[in-house]
């Protein structure tokens, strides 16, 4: 097979801006001829990035999805491309936007009006790997030593995430973003994020809508702001002492980061000087002008070696327009006809036995309600498995499918290991149901998945979805309501 | 030309030079394979007697396979300066044998004698040449040659970096190339056998290899042995490549076995030439081995020593930076065992050489010949003795990759240590720099690939 | 099936799949006893040596996790240490018996598949002469001509080749997936058999004889270190003498270390598929 290539979208809708990408995805086959075929990613290219315009809104609480719609379709006309020719991509919603009342709704709906195999992602952690991938700190990390953090600032949220050596090892969010505070020329304050008030409250900065400020006053703010974040991940603060600042984090505490990399739109107003006045301050009637010159101020006061990210205010863009597609492995059975699979719930299940039907019950529990297809089937563990071990394996796991999901016509198995292609055939010739059985690709307990249509007869784009959509914008909803 | 010969009282007649040179040959299975070796031991010591008595004229004017039916013979014929020629076409082969063996012959003697020789007339010489004798020859000769850095000095012995991996793992390829470079190998080339034969994967290994190459300002070259094309493709797309590779046959249906003819090395001559990212002069590195052309059906009824010798021929043309003969890979039907490997070796070794070629020996073995990682060390010491430009230096020997055994990179550092030979003089001042190597023996911190993370 | 069966059929299924997952405690303990009775045990950690001082430690796992090769073994003077060279000398030793040896009929029998021979004559002419390797016998011309079927859809044939071992530790695995796979894609197969002493191309003798559409040729490799017990599938539509390299498709380095047999022999009845097609194997054929 030739190299084939995949348009990819990526569209970011933040807090404050919006933005798209397109972008080539080269596929090739990675395995000598001698070997079984084996296809990745083996380019990307940026072929059209969009302006950065200021996120459509209503009010305060919806997106203008009828203006946001008008302006993809005249970007799309733009690059020179329709609906049709895109294959794959992501629609990721970010920030403080995330929770907009109609947030949901647009995400899915653009998702499925972007292009072929365009996914809806959202949830801080996986915005910050995304910008952390797009920004150039996940290949910083593959030739460094230590690890590295790429903090990635927009209006709303900072976003951290860990490399080390190319693995993803914490993330964590912080309410800190230039957008928190909106500030006029002459330094009246129009807005205050909610978001920030329980942090402000309890410094004593009492902020009101109204109120003037002076450039010390903001100064003070967006510096107390930075060195907070920055004690955090520095390790002097504990997480838990910061609850107030900090949205979300995978861990109770962060390992020792070597190497700081700063994204975003703020990571781009930090490359700027600092600002003399209260009017150069707030030309973007808000203080990130102020933010980014705290955090570059403060900087030097800690261990952290300060790289130049790649890419900043499109960080997160990239990042989901050309690292979100995965391939899944050339040896699988699939049935073409049930595809794309959008936003399946994965269980993840080791060859151990006990836990197969454990986990069925568990998944039973969660996801019953679907009895077409409840959820994906996630297998990991890298037993070698012979051939008997592996129609033992088909037996168990077709039996108690069918036992629990009487209606499901379809069984969808993703494997970590190269057994997919064997493992189906075992499932078709025993079972009545349609089995989708890919490998190859790495998901954990709580992912979510979609399975695009194949790109070759036996071929299909997968996307991992990390954190639960559904899962981390209801924690949003409860922490914010 | 005489083809008949008496010894004792037993007469042989042999029909022409190719079944000469043929019989003439030290016991080899690609030979008798071929069905045109000597049905025993007298037999081919009738050719062998026969042979020394023949002139270099002879052996011009008959050649093994005509330069009109074949590229390579014209290639050969080509590079023939006649005035040289003509002050040697009434030597005997025993002549040149014992002219070459003389005290007073020198290494400036044998770079003129060189223009006058045909690859045919230098396989002749070797079939008449003892083991011993064919190290005492080769080891007069010094050839030296540049990509980014010289190599190839008398008293230094250098070493190929071949750190494969079985999926071409940019990781894995790194880890074995530290590990290399921690026991001082890698002064000839960084040199890589993907298993992906694509532009982009070659490009890959390449970049990375170059960067390490910045990023430790280690004076060497690096090389993917992809086939040319896909090197050449590589290239044009930007990949920083020090030298072009190529496997290289003795006939002109040997090559085109490769995928490749004299028009389209020519071509990718000139690439490197224009876009290569090396200093130079020397640009090519050449891959070789005896029996290759029998086992593509491209013989043409000649005997595998005779055919070896036509690639140097051919080699010579594109004054490489470094010529590799892969003695053993082939299999024990065109070399048998350890005997047949030795003697392919040292064959190969001094043939290169006499024909100007700086060469190296990939001392190996697949594990169904008869032999052992013992008689590559033999074959290692007796080539360092040699002199020969570099061995090749995988980790331990064993290359997971393409499934055979080599020489380690302890084999390097021993032969070097054992003989009193140096890396190459820019290579050792690195090895200083780093602390790996001190009055040119290891330091303690040698053999610990985590300097370099 | 009713509610009762499949309770039935889990049961039994677990009970085994208990058995074949869980490591024996019991074994594991008697092993220590053994150890003093039996002398040295060695296991695979047992040859591992190491570097004692590297400069940055968490590094060397890193390293040697990222390839087979074999890397931060550290030396004495310039030469290994006692037990990276003995592992190679046994590895080494492990792969020259797997080429002199020969395959036991037992895993033979488990497919039903009967024995032919090449005209190899013994093992150094085996090795000398690939030629003779590449011809059945007359004995073995007779013998499929009138044990199996002639012009099946898919023709298996297993050999030996150059490991014994490569057919022992893999056909078990590789077999029964491709019958699966033949299965999948609505292919029929012959009547399946062994070759003693055979080269990759004793397909085209094998293809003159019973004139399969396709022919799969599952034979060992020329062992190497990383494993003496490494398989080739072979693949070729309308095999026949005057077939070159390049019309056949392979399938290489199948092994539980390499590619995953199973997965191997699922893969093959997709090829086989694509050849009879598309009327054409090799090179010219479009996977």
């Amino acid at each position: 097979m030739n190299n084939k290539v995949i348009k990819s979208v990526g569209i970011d809708i933040g807090t404050s801006t919006t933005k798209l990408m397109m972008s080539d995805l080269t596929l090739g086959r990675v395995s000598s001829q001698f070997a079984l075929p084996h296809f990745d990613i083996i380019e990307r290219k940026v072929t059209y990035v969009s302006e950065i315009i200021s996120t459509p809104l209503i009010n305060e609480e919806e997106i203008d999805l009828t203006q946001l719609v008008a302006w993809l379709e005249k970007e799309y006309l733009q690059a020179g491309l329709t609906i049709s020719d895109i294959q794959s991509g992501a629609v990721i919603i970010t920030g403080e936007t995330a929770i907009k009342k109609n947030a949901d709704a647009l995400i899915h709906y653009l998702s499925e009006r972007a292009g072929d195999f365009v996914v809806a992602i959202a949830g801080a952690s996986l915005e910050a790997v995304l910008a952390g991938r797009g920004s150039g700190s996940y290949e910083h990390s593959m030739k460094s030593k230590g690890i590295v953090a790429n903090i990635d600032i927009g209006g709303g949220t900072a976003n951290v995430v860990l490399f080390q050596q190319g693995k993803i090892l914490e993330t964590i969010t912080f309410h800190v973003g230039g957008r928190l505070i909106e500030i006029n020329p002459s330094g009246k304050v129009l807005s205050i994020s909610p978001s920030i008030r329980p942090w402000l409250f309890s410094k004593n900065l009492q902020l009101e809508k109204g109120r003037l400020l002076s450039l010390t006053d903001l100064t003070k703010i967006s510096t107390a702001l930075a060195v907070d974040m920055l004690d955090c991940l520095a390790g002097k603060r504990s997480i838990h002492s910061l609850d107030l600042l900090v949205h979300s984090s995978s861990c109770e505490a962060l390992p020792r980061i070597d190497e700081v990399m700063i994204s975003g739109g703020v990571g781009q107003l930090t490359l700027a000087g600092p600002p003399s006045s209260i009017e150069e301050a707030a030309k973007y009637n808000d203080f990130g002008p102020l933010l980014a010159t705290s955090i570059n101020q403060k900087l030097i006061d800690y261990h952290f070696q300060v790289i130049k990210p790649l890419q900043t205010s499109r960080a997160t863009v990239i990042g989901a327009g050309m690292q979100t597609t995965k391939i899944s492995g050339a040896t699988i059975s699939i049935q073409a006809n049930r595809l794309p699979l959008r936003n399946i719930p994965v269980i993840k299940i080791s060859l151990s036995v006990e836990e197969i039907e454990r986990n069925l019950l568990i998944g039973k529990e969660m996801f019953g309600s679907n009895e077409r297809l409840p959820f994906a089937i996630g297998l990991s563990g890298s037993v070698y498995l012979t051939y008997e071990k592996m129609k033992d394996l088909s037996l168990v796991i077709g039996t108690l499918y069918h036992k629990y999901f009487p209606r499901s016509e379809i069984l969808v198995i993703v494997c970590e290991n190269d057994m997919a292609k064997a493992l189906g055939q075992a499932l078709q010739l025993q079972f009545a149901f349609d089995v989708i059985c890919i490998d190859q690709i790495n998901i954990g307990h709580g992912d979510y998945i979609d399975i695009g249509e194949p790109l070759t007869e036996t071929i299909v784009p997968v996307v991992v979805k990390t954190l639960a959509f559904r899962g981390e914008s209801n924690e949003n909803k409860n922490n914010f309501a | 030309m005489k083809t008949k010969i008496t010894l004792l009282n037993k007469t042989y007649q042999f029909s022409n030079l190719k079944e000469i040179l043929a019989k003439a040959n030290e016991e080899k299975s690609g030979d008798q394979l071929a069905g045109i070796a000597a049905k025993d031991a007298q037999e081919r010591l009738a050719a062998r007697h026969l042979l020394a008595d023949l002139t270099l004229n002879d052996i011009r004017n008959n050649p093994v396979l005509a330069p009109e039916e074949d590229e390579v013979s014209r290639v050969i014929e080509n590079s023939i300066n006649e005035k040289n020629y003509q002050s040697i076409a009434n030597w005997t082969v025993s002549d040149l044998r014992e002219t070459l063996l003389s005290d007073t012959t020198t290494d400036i003697e044998i770079t003129r004698l060189r223009k006058g020789l045909t690859s045919e007339m230098v396989a002749a010489v070797t079939k008449i040449m003892s083991n011993l004798d064919l190290i005492q020859a080769a080891s007069k000769i010094e050839v030296i040659t540049q990509c980014n850095f010289p190599i190839g000095y008398k008293g230094t012995l250098s070493g190929r970096a071949q750190p494969n991996h079985p999926t071409d793992s940019i990781q894995g390829i790194k880890a074995s190339l530290y590990e290399a470079l921690s026991y001082g190998i890698g002064d000839a080339v960084i040199g890589i056998n993907p298993v992906i034969d694509n532009a982009e994967s070659v490009k890959q290994i390449l970049q990375m290899t170059k960067e390490e190459m910045d990023r430790f300002i280690i004076p060497t070259q690096n090389c993917v042995l992809a086939h040319v094309t896909t090197q050449m493709r590589a290239i044009k797309n930007g990949a920083p490549s020090d030298l072009l590779f190529q496997s290289l046959a003795g006939t002109e249906s040997g090559n085109k076995a490769f995928g490749i003819s004299v028009e389209l090395l020519d071509e990718a001559n000139d690439l490197i030439q224009k876009e290569g990212t090396s200093a130079g002069p020397n640009l090519w590195y050449f891959e070789t081995g005896q029996g290759s052309e029998l086992s593509s059906d491209a013989h043409h009824g000649i005997d595998q020593v005779t055919l070896e010798a036509r690639c140097y021929g051919l080699a010579k043309k594109y004054h490489p930076f470094i010529v590799n003969t892969v003695v053993g890979f082939i299999g024990p039907e065109y070399l048998y065992n350890s005997k047949q490997v030795i003697r392919a070796g040292l064959e190969d070794h001094f043939m290169g050489k006499l024909q100007g070629l700086p060469m190296g020996v990939d001392v190996c073995y697949t594990n169904h010949m008869k032999a052992d990682q013992n008689d590559m060390e033999n074959l290692a010491i007796l080539l360092g003795s040699a002199g020969v430009n570099f061995l090749i230096g995988v980790p331990m020997a064993d290359d997971c990759m393409l499934n055979y055994q080599s020489t380690s990179f302890h084999d390097i550092a021993s032969v070097r240590s054992v003989l009193g030979l140096r890396p190459a003089p820019y290579f050792e001042k690195w090895l200083e720099k780093m602390g790996i190597m001190e009055n040119g023996k290891l330091t303690e911190r040698a053999g610990d690939p985590t300097i370099f993370m | 099936m009713n509610e009762g069966q499949i309770e039935l059929i889990v049961q039994k299924v677990m009970e085994q799949l208990q058995k074949r997952f869980t490591p024996d405690h019991n074994i594991a303990r008697e092993n220590v006893k053994e150890i003093i009775e039996k002398g040295l045990v060695f296991r695979e950690q047992d040859w591992k040596t190491s570097i004692p001082q590297p400069a940055f430690k968490e590094g060397v796992a890193e390293l040697t996790a990222s390839t087979p090769a074999r890397i931060g073994v550290w030396r004495t003077g310039t030469r290994p240490l006692t037990k990276t060279m003995l592992k190679l000398q046994f590895d080494h030793a492990a792969a020259i018996d797997a080429v002199s040896s020969e395959v036991l009929e037992k895993y033979l029998e488990e497919f039903n598949l009967f024995t032919v021979e090449t005209c190899y004559e013994n093992k150094e002419v085996y090795l000398k002469r690939p030629d003779k390797g590449r011809v059945l016998t007359d004995d073995a011309v007779d013998t499929i001509s009138s044990r199996c079927q002639k012009r099946p859809q898919v023709q298996i044939v297993v050999s030996d080749g150059l490991s014994a071992s490569a057919v022992e530790t893999n056909l078990k695995d590789v077999y029964p997936a491709l019958i699966d796979s033949l299965k999948i894609n609505n292919l029929s197969f012959g009547t399946s058999f062994f070759v003693k002493g055979g080269r990759v191309a004793c397909m085209d003798h094998i293809g003159d004889i019973l004139e399969p559409e396709v022919l799969v040729l599952l034979i060992g490799e020329r062992p190497g270190l990383v494993s003496a017990s490494s398989m080739s599938a072979y693949m070729c539509y309308r095999p026949r003498k005057g077939i070159i390299e390049s019309d056949r498709n392979v399938i290489s380095n199948i092994h539980p270390l390499g590619t995953p047999p199973i997965e191997a022999g699922a893969h093959i009845g997709t090829v086989l598929r694509r050849m009879i097609e598309q009327k054409v194997s090799g090179v010219k054929l479009e996977l």
